[in-house]
Formats: structure tokens, C-alpha cells, sequence
């Protein structure tokens, strides 16, 4: 699957505005696992997130000449494009709320489970760090970033009051933090 | 607000969670242009966070690709051939529409309203014409079987008018005709102006004779028979039935004779006679 060499990211860049398709499957080799993990976690269904991340290929290879790296590395802009791809569609999908939270809340089970990771983590790092993790520190990150919920969304959910949760969320990704210097 | 306020605010916490509304954005990158240690700390921070992300990492359905592959590989071809030109990179740029201002949407949807009720309103009216129509030629038909019934009524009472005028006249005179012996119930009359000399049959009671017969009405002067003409039977509304005149005669008498009438009275099929004296 991986191709055999690499390429730098200017490379990567380069390669794409130029139309170049083996790029282009190089960088699909290297990137669908994590944007799709993205997708699957945010939607929550595995056809959905097959049409969230061909549509977000597909802008990859038309809008290329749209990322500017002077503001981000290039998997910034794709994870970006992913996780607002996918939340988009799970609010098109009329999702509520309370259907948000329970995925959230199923989606424990599956912390250790049926993952298939890149070659450079292992199941044994991610479980590691999410035992480590508090639940409620778990899920304000998830709700945030998967689930695309505002502050005042949180706030209500975890029943914290408004002010207190981007504190909590400093004191979750820094608890994260420490724990993957471990990995 | 100083890099160490950014730093312990939470806000790149929050930006980078994807939390941060759109007026903590704009603070934050203000403050990653203006401090150099904010842009490393948010930088940090992304990596954290991309690192959690990729830990969930999962390979996508083996076909995916080749789908990709197969959409861009055809948009290449389209955009070589000149078919697509910049189009092909229209995905995010919903195509041009064509508006209409609101007034011209309204002039058209009424339009359309009123097209549609005249549509409406000739499909009812031209219902209630054929209705009309058809109660139009009942009553025309009824008009005129009545117009031809009263018609009918009018001929007959004219006949009857004129029956009865000769029947008044004074110089009418009435020879009764009583059946034979071998048909008792048969009874004729015959009306004789003794001036004009016309004569007038009237059928009392007669059987209607077989279609190849008539009967006939013979006048007996100096004892011989004289045809005074046959009649009909068909006409029952004929009261009298005007028949040859005659100057004189002893008796009258009806016989059954083969249609048009004979030349001689058969005898046997004399039906009634009468004495004109």
C-alpha cells in the first residue's frame, strides 16, 4: 500500500497543483486512514463517511491551488476540510442533539477495538492514552471536535456552566498532551 | 491581552478544538501575528490534537480509491478536451442561476392563476351548455310531438265537424242497414241527400275484412244491384264515407267482395241491407 519513497510536504504541494495523479495516490495512501477516521468518528456510519471522504479527496485535487502554506501544514487544511465536510453533513442529516451524545457514548466501545492505524501508532498508544483521559475530558474533545458543538451546547450536555469550558478543555488537551509524550 | 494571557486563556485550547466562535478566531490570530510564541503554542497544540486524530485512524473500503481515481481521472480527460474548461473545479461554487425580479414572479404566478381558473371556468360552463343543450332538444321534441298530436286532434275534429254539418242537413236522409241472417251483429248506415243525390256510408259495426277483400256498397234500382263503390275500413275516424250518388233507389246493401269491388254482388257474402223507403 505505502509507496516505497516519500515525499517532503512542498513536494506533496508542488505534485498537486501540478495535476500529478501519482501524488495524488501517494497522498491518499498516506492520509485516507486518519481523514476517514475523522469522518467515521463524526458520522458515525461507515457509507456516509465513504462519501465524506471521496468528496473530500475530490476537493483536495480541485482546490489544491486554494491552500496557502504560509497558514498551515497541508494535513491541517485536509483534516479541516474533513472534519467540516463530514460535521456538515451529519447536521444536513438532521441530527439532534441527544443523537450527537449517543454517539459519543456508544462510541466508547470502540475506543479499543476494530481500529486499523497507521504503521507508526499501535492499539496499545491509543488505549493507553484514552484510559488515562477522564470521561468527561473524553467527551468535551469529542463533542467539540467531532461533533462540531458550540460552547453552549457543552455547557448544557456536561450541565458545567458556560465560563468553565473552555477552561476544561485547556485542562483536557493538556492532560492529552502528556499523555501522548508517552506514546 | 499578552502571549502569556493567550497562552493560559484556553482560547488556543478552544481554536483548536474547533470551539473558538468566530471573534475568538480573529483574537487568537491577531495574537499568533503579533507573538511568535502564540503561533508556536497553537502550532503545538494542532500537532496534540492532529496526533489524537490519527491514533483513530481507519483504512477506508479498498474501492474507494479506485472510485476517486476514476472521477478525477475522467475530469482530466473532459478538461483536455476542452468539454469541462474551469467548470470542472465548480464544486464549491454552486452554479449561476438566472433571477427573475420578484415583480415579474408575480405577474407570472398570477398569470399562470388565472389561466388556470379560465381553464376551470370553461370546463364548467361548457358542462352546463351541453346540459342546457340537451334539456333544449328534450323539450323541442316534446313541443313537437304535441304540436303534431294537437295537428292530428285538429284533422279529426274537422272530420267529425263535417260529418255532422251533412248529418244536420234536413234533406238527409238515413237508410238503416241491419245484418243478414248469417251475420246478425253487423249494422251499416247510409246518409242520402235527397237533393244533391250524394250518398255517405257509415260503418255501425263490421268485421274487419281479410287484406284481399273489400266490402262494397251496391244500390238496388228497379231490382237490379248498382255498384255505388267500395271502402275502406282503415280510417275508423272517417265518420262518414262519401260514396256514388244516385238519383233513386229501392234498397241498399253492403257485400264482402275481393279488393277494387266486382262487377256483380256475391250474394252469400251480403253483410247488411236495408230498405230505402
Amino acid at each position: 500500500m505505502e509507496s516505497a519513497f516519500t515525499y517532503t510536504e512542498s513536494e506533496l504541494v508542488q505534485g498537486l497543483k501540478a495535476k500529478d495523479q501519482k501524488v495524488f495516490g501517494y497522498l491518499y495512501d498516506r492520509y485516507s486512514p486518519a481523514l476517514y477516521g475523522v469522518a467515521l468518528k463524526v458520522l458515525n456510519d461507515e457509507s456516509n463517511a465513504n462519501d465524506v471522504l471521496q468528496e473530500v479527496f475530490l476537493k483536495i485535487w480541485r482546490n489544491i491551488d486554494r491552500y496557502d502554506e504560509s497558514k498551515g501544514r497541508l494535513f491541517t487544511w485536509m483534516l479541516n476540510i474533513t472534519r467540516n465536510s463530514a460535521i456538515d453533513t451529519l447536521r444536513s442529516k438532521a441530527h439532534k442533539m441527544d443523537q450527537k451524545i449517543q454517539d459519543i457514548g456508544d462510541d466508547v466501545h470502540l475506543y479499543t477495538g476494530n481500529l486499523t492505524v497507521l504503521p507508526s501508532v499501535d492499539h496499545l498508544g491509543l488505549s493507553k492514552v484514552l484510559e488515562k483521559l477522564t470521561k468527561e475530558q473524553r467527551i468535551i474533545i469529542d463533542l467539540a471536535y467531532y461533533k462540531g458543538c458550540t460552547q453552549e451546547e457543552i455547557s448544557k450536555v456536561l450541565e458545567i456552566p458556560l465560563g468553565t469550558v473552555k477552561t476544561r478543555m485547556r485542562n483536557a488537551i493538556i492532560q492529552l498532551r502528556n499523555l501522548l509524550k508517552l506514546v | 491581552m499578552d502571549a502569556s494571557r493567550f497562552i493560559s486563556s484556553g482560547l488556543i485550547e478552544a481554536y483548536v478544538s474547533g470551539l473558538a466562535t468566530s471573534n475568538e478566531v480573529q483574537e487568537l490570530e491577531r495574537g499568533m501575528t503579533q507573538y511568535p510564541e502564540v503561533a508556536a503554542a497553537v502550532d503545538d497544540c494542532q500537532l496534540d490534537m492532529e496526533q489524537y486524530v490519527t491514533l483513530q485512524s481507519k483504512t477506508p473500503p479498498a474501492d474507494l480509491k479506485q472510485r476517486i481515481f476514476h472521477i478525477i481521472i475522467n475530469e482530466e480527460v473532459a478538461r483536455e478536451s476542452g468539454a469541462l474548461g474551469a467548470d470542472a473545479v465548480t464544486d464549491e461554487f454552486p452554479e449561476t442561476k438566472t433571477y427573475v425580479s420578484s415583480t415579474w414572479r408575480l405577474v407570472a404566478a398570477a398569470a399562470i392563476i388565472l389561466l388556470l381558473g379560465s381553464l376551470f371556468l370553461n370546463y364548467f360552463f361548457f358542462g352546463q351548455i351541453n346540459d342546457y343543450k340537451g334539456r333544449y332538444e328534450t323539450l323541442l321534441s316534446t313541443h313537437n310531438s304535441l304540436a303534431s298530436e294537437s295537428n292530428l286532434y285538429r284533422t279529426r275534429i274537422d272530420q267529425m265537424e263535417h260529418a255532422i254539418d251533412l248529418m244536420k242537413n234536413p234533406s238527409m236522409k238515413t237508410v238503416k242497414m241491419p245484418g243478414t241472417k248469417p251475420f246478425p251483429t253487423a249494422l251499416a248506415t247510409v246518409y242520402w241527400n235527397q237533393q244533391s243525390k250524394e250518398v255517405f256510408i257509415m260503418v255501425n259495426n263490421l268485421p274487419e275484412p281479410a287484406a284481399d277483400k273489400q266490402y262494397q256498397l251496391w244500390a238496388i234500382v228497379d231490382g237490379k244491384p248498382v255498384d255505388m263503390g267500395v271502402f275502406e275500413m282503415s280510417n275508423p275516424h272517417e265518420l262518414l264515407q262519401k260514396m256514388k250518388s244516385i238519383d233513386n233507389a229501392e234498397m241498399f246493401a253492403i257485400t264482402l267482395e275481393k279488393k277494387g269491388g266486382s262487377a256483380v254482388p256475391t250474394l252469400d257474402q251480403m253483410y247488411v241491407a236495408g230498405k230505402a223507403s
